[in-house]
């Protein structure tokens, strides 16, 4: 998994380059056009055409007929169960495809909530840096030896706090500057791990958590490489604000403009792509 | 089709106002409450306030007559309406209900939903409940709109809920915390005895365990709205405090902050859950006062969440997130520096500073935002931090004040002087950034001065056989005249100045007849004109305003009291007695950290008044002064406006 993302990243993050500076509604229409047209073409070729074309058709004539018999209940109830067993088997043939389609796109949607789920920080905004321990690592009683390595124009206003039950050391930060900062920690002596942390006004990969290594735990923060495996630490977090995207006058959570504007431009395009869906 | 487009983009532009006539006047006035005359004459003459010198020389400078009485909600209602408390209907901040012979807060009321719709314990609203701005009269920024001149209200005091009859508004002294009052806030404690048995006045103290590191609690929010029983809307938060060092974890919600021992959050939301969909936002400031042995945390009262008021606070709705979006989140609260937490002890003068320094910096910050989206027509811009801390550190100036310990006072001897400054920095800054098209005016409400001796009026009352208890023995404390026997009572007092006859066809149990009204009324001025203070040797009231020589007939005269006490300068009415509790004493020592005031006869509080150039239309007054401010775009207020007070 961590190689997947280790691909992904640079891929979207060189594909959305040329809208950082934009408000996000404008990358999110190029981002919902291009799965757009990747859902219809394996959508195109993953499904039987011909067969859903006939069980669309199956559908249209039972509309047709219930206009057409509207004064014959028991025509209008025999339409309305074809319909019903014609839209199962739409779902059935639809299932295929999907299959093809969802893997990729969860792929996608991953990496997308991490350019547009949050907002990067403001100088001088406060933010909290917390680091969790592994468990196994942490001795009762015994405070861990923790060293934050900031580079300039990142500041710790804080000493940590230490929270022996949550295995949990805590800082608050504060960046000068806008910029992308590296933050080094070092725990017992064990070797620096590093996390991102991004003082920008746009819109780019903001990584809030880099965690160990793990399929699951990749699949969800693919954002950022995973912890080296022997490291003492099983993540570090940066709290970034959550985005809204600004659309028609409303501040949404970017999915929502994400799906209604994919599903748009796919019903448009259909006909262009010759595809039925 | 393209022509009606433009004619409808002019009619809109016109509408809107804004950048529509390059030759309206620019007009901004900086309300600086509380700002004295005297001091700042002192510290102008001594370079302190350079700002201030630079408009004296470039258009005058000189004291502002305040209304009667010199309170702040009745002095801003002045000038905002350019009429007396007669025609706007302030006399003070608290009226009483003759009925109930219960106080009520004078500026604004909030009311139920008349229809609800009860199931067992929960109950919901058919229709909205409201919050009505009781202040009458109208507004200059009104007069101005209706010529088409755009105006901008900020945080202007009596103004809530906001008129919604200016361009944009925030509404400023009067706007409630989320329970509903002037600013409760709550103190967090593992120390069992902290404040044992003493009153805490304006706020709250929660007693919490400390278990394993973890300290879990809840914040307090105001009952809820759904259910029939008084339940309050609770949400918790957790510390996790380090075990070594004096620091915490603050979790709220998703919200999570690091605290050291002496440090402030910033501002933190906090949503209270009703029903599985809705929500009510708030926000606080966490200060972590200690850590051990005792824990102490002070959490600031519950402001309404500018983002998502849950109250209106600005015209339009839009305008206090988009003020909080781009200068940052801010205390929507109308009187925010906390007094109350200094006056119980839970805050050290320093930290009330500090406390105070947010809260003004917050005003101060956001003017060259709002300054640098002013156009053309009327800014208004009001800043209350002066007036607050001048209540709270009047003292460390006055080496004659009863109440003033060298070692403790003097080294904060400088701080009213220093927020005076500040001020004054808002001045230049205003002068910097504007052209000389555009006039500044910068005036104040009333002045301040030093609070020695306190009037405790009902005791007076008392003790001249104007008013009768039910029980001599009963110990003061009393409040809301809870040891007031109204069958032998004629006279009795609410609120800081007021003086209510206890008249027969109005007052609940009253027994005076109205055809003895004005003769009481005389008698009682007389007597109380005529009252020494032994420890002064002066008259302690400087002069009784009574209500029918004193206010115009403008249909809210009946709301106010029958006479006004203009107490001597250095005199103040007793916090008890505005309450309604008949003490024992009638002068005592004022010994209370708040002891700077303005509640006094009013040619003693005067405020200041300096423009940019000299006013087309002079003011000695805050009901001219209105007249003064229509006059620079040409426009006549509604009517007259009454001579010099």
């Amino acid at each position: 998994m961590s190689y997947v993302n280790a691909a992904l990243r640079p891929v979207f993050d060189l594909l959305l380059a040329p809208f950082a500076g934009l408000p996000p509604i404008v990358s999110l229409i190029v981002v919902s056009l291009l799965t757009a047209v990747l859902m219809l073409v394996v959508f195109k070729r993953t499904s039987n055409q011909t067969a859903l074309a006939g069980v669309k058709r199956h559908i249209h004539a039972g509309l047709f007929e219930i206009r057409l018999f509207n004064d014959d209940l028991r025509a209008i109830l025999r339409a309305q169960g074809e319909i019903l067993r014609h839209n199962l088997t739409y779902l059935r043939l639809s299932l295929a495809p999907m299959v093809w389609i969802l893997p990729p796109l969860v792929l996608v949607i991953a990496q997308l909530q991490f350019h547009y789920g949050y907002e990067g920080l403001r100088p001088a905004e406060a933010t909290l840096l917390r680091v969790d321990l592994k468990p196994e690592t942490v001795s009762a009683g015994i405070r861990p030896e923790a060293a934050l390595d900031l580079p300039p124009g990142l500041i710790a206003q804080t000493r940590e706090v230490w929270i022996p039950d949550e295995a949990e050391l805590a800082w608050r930060l504060v960046a000068e500057r806008e910029g992308d900062f590296e933050i080094g920690v070092r725990i017992d002596g064990a070797p620096l791990v590093t996390k991102t942390l991004r003082v920008t006004r746009r819109v780019v990969r903001l990584s809030p958590v880099r965690v160990e290594p793990g399929v699951l735990a990749q699949l969800i923060y693919p954002a950022e490489p995973p912890l080296p495996a022997d490291s003492p630490v099983q993540a570090i977090h940066v709290d970034y604000p959550d985005r809204e995207v600004s659309a028609l006058g409303l501040g949404l959570h970017w999915m929502i403009p994400f799906f209604v504007l994919s599903i748009v431009f796919a019903f448009a395009l259909r006909g262009w792509f010759k595809v039925t869906i | 089709m393209r022509a009606a487009v433009l004619a409808l983009a002019t009619v809109v532009a016109v509408a809107c106002g804004e950048g529509s006539d390059p030759s309206m006047p620019r007009v901004v006035i900086l309300g600086l409450d509380g700002m004295d005359h005297e001091l700042t004459t002192r510290l102008m003459a001594e370079g302190r306030l350079p700002g201030l010198s630079r408009l004296e020389k470039m258009g005058g400078y000189a004291p502002l007559g305040s209304s009667i009485p010199a309170q702040s909600p009745v002095a801003w209602s002045d000038f905002i309406t350019g009429q007396d408390a007669g025609v706007h209907g302030i006399f003070d901040f608290m009226h009483r209900d003759p009925q109930t012979m219960l106080p009520y807060l004078s500026t604004s009321r909030t009311e139920a939903p008349e229809h609800v719709l009860r199931l067992g314990d929960w109950q919901f609203p058919l229709d909205g409940g409201k919050v009505e701005l009781l202040r009458r009269g109208r507004a200059f920024w009104e007069i101005l709109e209706e010529h088409g001149i755009p105006t901008t209200i900020v945080r202007i005091p009596a103004n809530f809920p906001p008129s919604g009859t200016a361009s944009r508004e925030l509404s400023g002294m009067g706007t409630p915390d989320i329970l509903g009052s002037y600013g409760t806030f709550s103190y967090y404690t593992t120390d069992r005895l902290a404040f044992l048995g003493k009153d805490i006045a304006g706020g709250k103290v929660y007693t919490v365990e400390e278990e394993n590191g973890v300290i879990a609690a809840e914040l307090v929010g105001p009952d809820h709205p759904l259910k029939t029983i008084r339940e309050p809307l609770t949400t918790p938060f957790t510390l996790h405090v380090d075990p070594d060092r004096p620091a915490v974890k603050l979790e709220v919600g998703d919200e999570e902050r690091v605290l050291e021992e002496g440090e402030w959050s910033d501002w933190v939301t906090v949503t209270f859950d009703l029903i599985p969909t809705q929500t009510v936002s708030t926000e606080a400031r966490f200060y972590l006062r200690q850590v051990r042995p005792h824990l102490a945390l002070y959490v600031s009262p519950l402001n309404l969440d500018p983002m998502a008021p849950a109250l209106p606070i600005s015209t339009p709705e839009s305008w206090a997130s988009e003020l909080a979006a781009a200068t940052g989140r801010y205390y929507t609260q109308g009187m925010p520096e906390d007094t109350a937490a200094l006056a119980a002890g839970v805050f050290t003068r320093e930290e009330f500073l500090a406390q105070a320094e947010i809260a003004g910096g917050e005003v101060l910050d956001q003017f060259p935002w709002v300054l640098s989206r002013f156009d053309r027509g009327l800014l208004f811009y009001y800043v209350g931090n002066g007036d607050l801390v001048s209540h709270m550190m009047w003292r460390p100036m006055d080496p004659d004040h009863p109440a003033y310990d060298a070692e403790k006072d003097a080294p904060f001897a400088d701080v009213v002087p220093r927020v005076y400054e500040e001020m004054d920095g808002l001045v230049s800054y205003a002068l910097d950034h504007l052209g000389d098209d555009t006039l500044l005016i910068v005036m104040s409400d009333h002045g301040f001065t030093s609070w020695r001796r306190t009037f405790n009026l009902n005791a007076w009352l008392h003790q001249n056989g104007y008013l009768a208890v039910k029980d001599e023995t009963l110990p003061e404390g009393m409040e809301l005249f809870q040891n007031v026997d109204w069958s032998g009572t004629r006279a009795y007092s609410i609120g800081m100045n007021g003086l209510y006859v206890n008249l027969k066809g109005r007052e609940k149990d009253g027994i005076v007849p109205p055809s003895e009204r004005g003769a009481l009324l005389t008698e009682i001025a007389e007597r109380l004109e005529a009252t020494i203070d032994p420890e002064t040797g002066s008259p302690a009231i400087s002069r009784v305003y009574l209500r029918d020589e004193t206010y115009t007939d403008g249909g809210q005269r009946e709301i106010g009291p029958d006479a006004v006490i203009g107490y001597r300068k250095g005199t103040r009415g007793a916090d008890a007695s505005a309450l309604g509790e008949v003490g024992k004493e009638v002068l005592t020592d004022n010994d209370k950290p708040w002891s700077g005031d303005h509640e006094m006869d009013t040619p003693a509080v005067p405020g200041i008044l300096a423009t940019s150039r000299p006013l087309k239309r002079p003011a000695h007054n805050l009901r001219e002064l209105h007249a003064s401010v229509l006059a620079e775009f040409g426009v006549e207020p509604d009517e007259a406006i009454p001579g010099r007070n």
